[in-house]
């Protein structure tokens, strides 16, 4: 009884903070508080998200983003993925590539685009490539990280065992280095959104984050709102995603 | 617990095809039908001719029976849209006056081969009614919003120069079209340099316009350029476009009311602010005539001067005269 308690109050109570924002929201602007040109309700934005989907234009250009974002992490997940996995295990890999691969990580997106639009056009791949760059570099560091910090004495264990390197991989370090890669595809995650919104800057005519600067331009206020907040849900949303999946697959940890 | 991590895993599969259930149909959306038609591409800006054009349908179903299959590139600024047409992104530009003259002082490759209606009664600098600014001499130490590179920066130096205050007199902001509304909006910049329909839509909310093209002999108007190889072999092509764009223009000029509806319905603005707008100018677009060369002509030399572009551009050598 006591601990179906504890878990109502655990599952319920993260949402009390963001709720009573949005209550305390909707008064503010209804009572004049905050001038309702600059901030709409939130109710006035439920109707906007309405009014445009009935038009048909947000399902259209949160199903292109999607696509987007989704081609572009698997791409720089991938790869990413790749390249960690070989620094970690091999010295001479690590310092043909690490060097490199570390400058070219705090190059921000924005100093990239007129080089993209030169070398990849304004198509979609070009868009693709910029997500893939902003996913690339938490899960290159994350899957390095994890796999190069594996316990030399676990390896020292299986060693004496007489593992094959491939069992030593996929017993020891593989596994070891789990949990470090996760937490670079949650956090690969939250850049992929980032990288998104600057990518559907450069000549799109779809997505959202298209929707966004389009509604700037004649200060739609009312889109610019249910733009940031179709991003913070679809965060929230791959967030939640990738938890779960931790949960899953690090499960042997408990025992 | 082994049971909740079947609900687990059953959850995250059915998470996961929905997911990429609606972004294979988001892909569907970003690639067109293949054709064998050749495929024009061009790039044009929210509210311009080309979004007329568009919008309507009747242009690109009248270049398909020419044997063409059109592509329309929405751009934010004319700077970005002479980027992608020196890469070969985009086969036309339509843009303001300004992009093609500081593109080809950096050395673009460009041929000029039509230009629009002069648009002058729209364009100008933006102050709130409640400024106190009246006069182009009240701008003295004000702060004032442009965007580097468009017809806003011509507008701008030769209002000054009009009003005998150097740049140093005042305090010159660029910034993008959208940053820049919301710093009028806040009061951040006390005056904005823009055009229709921005400057349609804040005359109907507080602001007017201190001075407009007109007062400056400033005529903004559209041009249409392409790269100059592809001038040179395509003069079918940009004739075919001039025309049929052309048809839409006079279309526009004769059903001002349902234009207008239109119009409002694909930019998201009020029927007013596009009535103001389109009611305020004709539209046109043609052939380049000696008069539009001139006006291109003035912008480069004015830059010259002002040291905003580093190398002498000689507009005439740029054009292509179609017959």
């Amino acid at each position: 009884m006591k601990k179906a308690k504890t878990n109502f109050w655990t599952k319920v109570y993260p949402w009390i903070l963001p709720v009573a924002i949005i209550v305390f929201w909707q008064i503010a602007v209804q009572t004049k508080l905050i001038n309702s040109q600059y901030v709409p309700a939130p109710s006035a934005i439920v109707a906007q998200a309405i009014k445009s989907w009935q038009a048909g234009t947000l399902q259209k250009n949160i199903s292109i983003s999607l696509y987007r974002a989704t081609l572009g992490f698997i791409w720089g997940g991938g790869l990413g993925f790749f390249f960690g996995l070989f620094s970690g295990i091999s010295a001479l890999f690590r310092a043909t590539f690490d060097s490199t691969i570390q400058m070219l990580r705090n190059i921000p997106h924005m100093a990239l685009i007129p080089l993209i639009i030169l070398v990849l056009g304004i198509d979609e791949s070009a868009k693709i490539f910029l997500v893939a760059v902003g996913t690339f570099f938490p899960i290159y560091i994350n899957t390095y990280h994890g796999i190069s910090s594996v316990s030399e004495d676990l390896l020292e264990m299986g060693r004496s065992y007489d593992l094959t390197n491939w069992q030593l991989f996929t017993k020891i370090i593989f596994p070891g280095a789990l949990p470090t890669i996760l937490m670079g595809v949650r956090y690969s995650l939250g850049t992929m959104w980032v990288s998104l919104i600057v990518a559907e800057t450069v000549s799109a005519d779809s997505g959202i984050g298209y929707m966004s600067t389009n509604a700037q331009q004649f200060m739609n206020v009312k889109i610019i709102y249910l733009c940031i907040i179709i991003y913070a849900l679809l965060g929230k949303l791959s967030d939640f995603m990738a938890k779960q999946l931790e949960i899953i697959s690090l499960d042997w940890q408990k025992a | 617990m082994a049971k909740s991590h079947q609900l687990r895993k059953i959850f995250i599969v059915v998470f996961l095809i929905g997911w990429l259930f609606i972004a294979y149909f988001g892909w569907k959306q970003t690639t067109d039908t293949s054709s064998k038609l050749t495929t024009i591409t061009i790039g044009y800006q929210a509210g311009d001719e080309f979004d007329i054009a568009k919008t309507r349908g009747e242009f690109a179903k009248k270049m398909k029976k020419a044997g063409y299959k059109v592509k329309f590139k929405e751009f934010q600024n004319g700077s970005a849209e002479m980027q992608a047409l020196a890469t070969g992104a985009i086969d036309y530009a339509r843009t303001g006056d300004t992009p093609p003259v500081t593109a080809l002082a950096s050395g673009t490759n460009l041929t000029y081969v039509g230009a629009g209606g002069s648009k002058e009664q729209g364009t100008g600098i933006l102050v709130k009614t409640s400024s106190g600014i009246n006069s182009l001499s009240d701008l003295a130490g004000k702060k004032i919003a442009y965007t580097q590179g468009t017809s806003s920066q011509y507008l701008l130096l030769k209002a000054l120069q009009k009003a005998g205050l150097s740049t140093s007199d005042v305090e010159l902001v660029s910034l993008d079209q959208s940053a820049a509304a919301v710093a009028y909006e806040k009061g951040k910049v006390d005056a904005w340099a823009n055009w229709d329909p921005q400057t349609s839509r804040l005359e109907l909310n507080g602001s007017k316009l201190l001075v407009n093209g007109s007062d400056i002999s400033d005529n903004n108007r559209s041009y249409l350029v392409a790269s100059t190889s592809f001038a040179k072999s395509n003069k079918k092509v940009s004739k075919l476009i001039i025309k049929y764009l052309n048809q839409d223009m006079q279309w526009v000029n004769k059903n001002q009311t349902k234009a207008i509806k239109m119009m409002a319905k694909s930019l998201k603005l009020s029927t007013s602010v596009v009535s103001k707008m389109v009611k305020r100018r004709t539209y046109s677009f043609g052939y380049m005539t000696k008069t539009a060369v001139q006006e291109s002509q003035d912008i480069a030399n004015l830059f010259y001067e002002q040291g905003v572009i580093k190398k002498k551009v000689n507009v005439k050598s740029h054009v292509q005269y179609l017959k």
